[in-house]
């Protein structure tokens, strides 16, 4: 659970990392929401069917990856849409 | 070490114009230790211009290289190919690497992707203070290493100002993170930055000066500080005579 990590800090130090890429997906104009961190024990099954769930529904609602509908740059780059 | 921080992201999209094929240039000397221009930063810039130019509809070929120093000619030699193949060169270097690569590359258009901030120490994980102003005649032999022209808002060369309490400066600073200011909003609902206290320069060197028992040297009367060493010159230069290469011509 936050601040109870089994790495001690961990998990505090993880949650500010994903508040910053969340900023960096704002600042390229994708939705931010599309990473979220939440902390969940082993023993909380049911917990984490639910946050699954609910990121699912999140996801969906925002629609596919908008990098792989996007025009491409004239000469073929890299794998942009999964990075 | 020389401090910077990243430009928005919009600002360095703002600068490529039409150019199509973009080369972000790291440093992998001071600006990495601060974490705004190494490997690291010039890979996740060129990232996120390839992936925000292709969204916006006019998607540019990324590419990026890092340097051990973009202030050596020697190392920029070595990116010689990688900077003849693109249209525009972002450099993460502090302002002294952007003017070397534009120097060493006169062709080429060169931008900063950074904004230099400071000669400071890293404090602590994730804390740069400002340390140095490079005044070119340094007092803190008589200041107990600690340097009234950086670290005191109005460089003060003679104690303190009667702004001095309880060891705070008079003068607040802007909270920021990540180079953003830090907001709140006050009690009309207005939004305001967040202001946080400063340590008064000269307070501290009485501590520290008091501590060594070395208070006398403040009673000793300075002549006037030697600004002429610092920008007042206008820009200056090292040159060393002994080690000058001969000019075999
Ligand atoms: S006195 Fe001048 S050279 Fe010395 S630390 Fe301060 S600004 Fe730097
Ligand atoms: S309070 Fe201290 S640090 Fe601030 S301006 Fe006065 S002498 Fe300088």
């Amino acid at each position: 659970m936050e601040g109870d990590c089994h790495y001690l800090d961990g998990n505090l130090a993880a949650k500010k990392r994903v508040k910053y890429i969340q900023r960096v997906l704002n600042a390229i104009g994708m939705e931010s929401d599309r990473i979220a961190m939440v902390n969940l024990s082993s023993a909380m099954g049911a917990q984490f069917a639910q946050v699954a769930t609910e990121m699912t529904e999140r996801i969906r609602k925002l629609g596919p990856n908008p990098l792989r509908h996007s025009p491409q740059a004239k000469a073929p780059d890299g794998p942009d849409a999964s990075e | 070490m020389i401090t910077g921080e990243q430009k928005p992201l919009e600002e360095i999209k703002g600068f490529l114009g039409d150019d199509r094929n973009v080369l972000v240039v790291g440093c992998g000397t001071c600006v990495t230790v601060c974490f705004a221009g190494g490997e690291k930063e010039a890979q996740i810039l060129a990232s996120s211009l390839r992936m925000s130019t292709k969204l916006g509809g006019d998607p540019k070929e990324v590419s990026d290289v890092t340097v051990q120093r973009q202030c050596e000619w020697e190392y920029l030699d070595v990116i010689e190919k990688e900077v003849q193949e693109a249209d525009i060169i972002v450099s993460l270097a502090c302002g002294i690497g952007v003017q070397a690569m534009a120097k060493h590359f006169p062709e080429k258009w060169v931008v900063p992707g950074l904004n230099t901030n400071f000669l400071g120490l890293p404090e602590e994980q994730g804390l740069w203070t400002e340390q140095c102003q490079a005044c070119g005649d340094c007092v803190l032999a008589l200041t107990g290493g600690i340097c009234p022209i950086a670290r005191c808002a109005k460089q003060l060369l003679n104690g303190p100002c009667g702004g001095s309490e309880n060891g705070l400066c008079e003068v607040k600073r802007v909270k920021k993170d990540g180079g953003i200011p830090v907001m709140e909003t006050d009690a009309r609902g207005r939004k305001r930055p967040v202001m946080e206290d400063v340590e008064c320069a000269w307070h501290l060197i009485h501590e520290r000066l008091s501590s060594l028992d070395k208070l006398d040297l403040l009673m000793e009367v300075q002549p006037p500080k030697d600004w002429s060493t610092s920008r007042d010159g206008g820009p200056r230069r090292i040159v060393r005579e002994d080690l000058l290469l001969l000019d075999e011509g």
